[in-house]
């Protein structure tokens, strides 16, 4: 596979467990070495350039902190390696951690932290160094929802701040969506598609890329997004005859399974509102059809169901 | 464990304790004082007292040093490499342990012995290693070989790889690795597989008996000095040569074993118990 990654962008590599998306971020890191090809940083070959000479910042999946270091230890740690002098090392030290805002925990031990804390300080590590490219790896994987959420907004904010080359791992789709402006999407070693997320999520390339990335059904031989169809109680041009079989009410949004006469299995994502202005019912006889904006906006996916 | 069975347990711990530990030591002290204190010195102060205890002194800052360096490399060797033959390697470390020292030392005689393999070879270069220092030396290394990589490898094990992985990419070689994050995150349990191999190579006896022929102001340590004197009745060399020797391995416990409760009072201090959320720290403005 061959990826290009643009200077100054926050690409995500996308896809599920196991796919190869981890190993292709310690190969760029220098932690891994490819069985061939080669890595190019700012169009210069690393492949034989070892990790510490590479200039990558790379935060780990579970932050590998320096344990029996202080916060502030930890942030200077590359420097230190580097013998700067010391003076400039605390200016650098003092000004990561505000920008990762653990100023007031400079001299706490990585165990007093909490988990997003925690990657906070492993993320200022990384910079400290002022690395070409910076590398994360799951770097929300290990923490709760809430705090996730938190992050993700302040990853974003930061990367504006300082527009260091990131690219970063993830098997979440909304994550990815949510904090990237270019993705990468990645199965079984293989580089499905590239593209803004906006791209990839309207026209995927494939079934699996446009399954992956959010719901799909089957409407009239081709995928679609369910949120891209509507419901009827009157038939129009293009709506498909079909039987209601379920209706789901999943809080703000309503599913609703609809067995088409022509013998298709759809089902179609509604908002609340929508749904209750219908008033649907199992066994209901209704036309389904795919939105007018949708039409307009992409076109309906043509991909064969292989 | 239930509340009821608290105490009882903890006097039983003790107790025995007392019985193996503190009883028996204690009346070797009590016994290397009996005739008073100017007794006791003047018996550990004699020459041949006086040269045990250095003898003892030199193996231990030789043998020690050698185990510590060898323990930590097959440890590291072995945590962090895979390698055929890992699994021989991993065995063959705890045969000293396995072995008793007496095999340890008929072993050596055999190999470096005036009718050994190599003592036709050493003898012809003036070199004696049986009936000498380097005999006691190697002796003691021997018996005491396991202590550090036993106490280090199962804390490489748990640390994992990737500290030093995240060293690697902040530019740390592989010296700066070992010092900055290897060496201090198994310091304490190097420490105390430096104590254990203390204290063995103080009071090792049976390798060097063998080995060393205890000859009076040449090859005799403590423990050989305190078995002779005790053998020619000598009742108060013995008793106070074991009080020098218990005294010793207590101190070597102490210096070196003080540390490990330090640390585990610091690891028990709770987390950013009044620090602010993420939430708080992060979106002040925002939301």
């Amino acid at each position: 596979m061959t990826l290009e990654i643009p200077a100054g962008s926050l690409t995500a590599l996308l896809g599920p467990s196991g796919g190869g998306k981890s190993t292709l971020l310690r190969i760029i890191a220098g932690l891994e070495t490819p069985d061939r090809g080669t890595v190019e940083i700012d169009g210069v070959d690393v492949t034989d350039v070892p990790v510490r000479k590479r200039g990558v910042g790379f935060c780990f999946q579970h932050y590998a902190p320096f344990r029996h270091l202080t916060v502030r230890r930890n942030v200077a740690f590359g420097l230190e390696v580097r013998r700067r002098p010391k003076n400039e090392i605390r200016e650098k030290v003092d000004e990561l951690l505000d920008l990762v805002k653990l100023a007031h925990l400079a001299d706490r031990y990585p165990s007093q932290l909490s988990g997003g804390q925690r990657q906070r300080m492993a993320l200022a590590r990384a910079l400290a160094i002022e690395p070409r490219v910076l590398l994360l790896d799951e770097p929300f994987g290990a923490l709760d929802a809430q705090v996730r959420q938190q992050l993700r907004r302040w990853l974003r904010d930061l990367h504006e701040k300082i527009a260091v080359t990131t690219v970063l791992v993830t098997h979440d789709q909304e994550e990815a969506m949510e904090v990237a402006d270019r993705l990468a999407i990645i199965n079984e070693g293989h580089l499905e598609q590239v593209g803004s997320p906006s791209q990839i999520y309207d026209r995927p390339a494939n079934e699996f890329v446009l399954k992956f990335l959010g719901p799909a059904t089957q409407f009239g031989g081709s995928w679609v997004r369910p949120h891209d169809l509507t419901v009827h109680r009157v038939g129009r041009g293009t709506g498909q005859p079909g039987v209601v079989e379920r209706v789901t009410h999943l809080g703000f949004e309503v599913r609703v399974d609809v067995h088409l006469n022509n013998g298709e299995r759809t089902w179609v994502q509604l908002s609340r509102g929508a749904a209750d202005e219908l008033g649907l019912e199992e066994s209901d006889v209704v036309w389904v059809a795919p939105s007018p904006h949708a039409l307009a906006a992409t076109g309906m996916r043509q991909l064969s169901s292989a | 464990m239930s509340r009821r069975w608290r105490l009882p347990a903890r006097f039983a711990a003790l107790g025995y304790l007392a019985l193996l530990i503190v009883v028996p030591v204690g009346s070797v002290f009590f016994r290397a004082f009996q005739h008073g204190f100017g007794a006791a010195w003047d018996a550990v102060t004699t020459p041949e007292a006086t040269h045990a205890f250095w003898l003892t002194i030199f193996v231990v800052a030789i043998a020690v040093p050698l185990d510590t360096i060898f323990g930590v490399g097959v440890a590291l060797l072995l945590a962090r490499h895979r390698f055929r033959g890992a699994w021989i390697l991993d065995a063959f470390i705890d045969i000293p342990l396995a072995l008793s020292p007496v095999v340890v030392g008929l072993g050596l005689v055999l190999v470096y012995g005036k009718s050994g393999w190599f003592g036709n070879w050493l003898a012809a270069r003036g070199i004696a290693i049986i009936f000498s220092v380097p005999g006691i030396v190697m002796a003691s290394a021997t018996v005491a070989l396991p202590y550090v990589a036993r106490s280090v490898l199962p804390v490489l094990l748990e640390i994992g790889t990737e500290q030093e992985q995240a060293a690697r990419t902040l530019g740390a070689g592989p010296v700066a690795i070992f010092l900055r994050i290897t060496l201090p995150s198994i310091r304490r349990s190097l420490a105390y597989g430096v104590t254990l191999t203390t204290a063995r190579v103080l009071g090792e006896f049976g390798a060097v008996a063998i080995v060393s022929g205890a000859i009076v102001d040449k090859t005799q340590t403590m423990t050989l000095f305190i078995d002779d004197s005790f053998n020619n009745l000598d009742p108060v060399g013995a008793y106070a040569g074991a009080v020098i020797l218990a005294l010793l391995s207590l101190g070597v416990l102490l210096i070196l074993g003080g540390d490990r409760h330090q640390r585990r009072e610091r690891r028990w201090q709770s987390p950013s118990a009044e620090s602010p959320s993420d939430m708080e720290v992060l979106l002040p403005a925002t939301t």
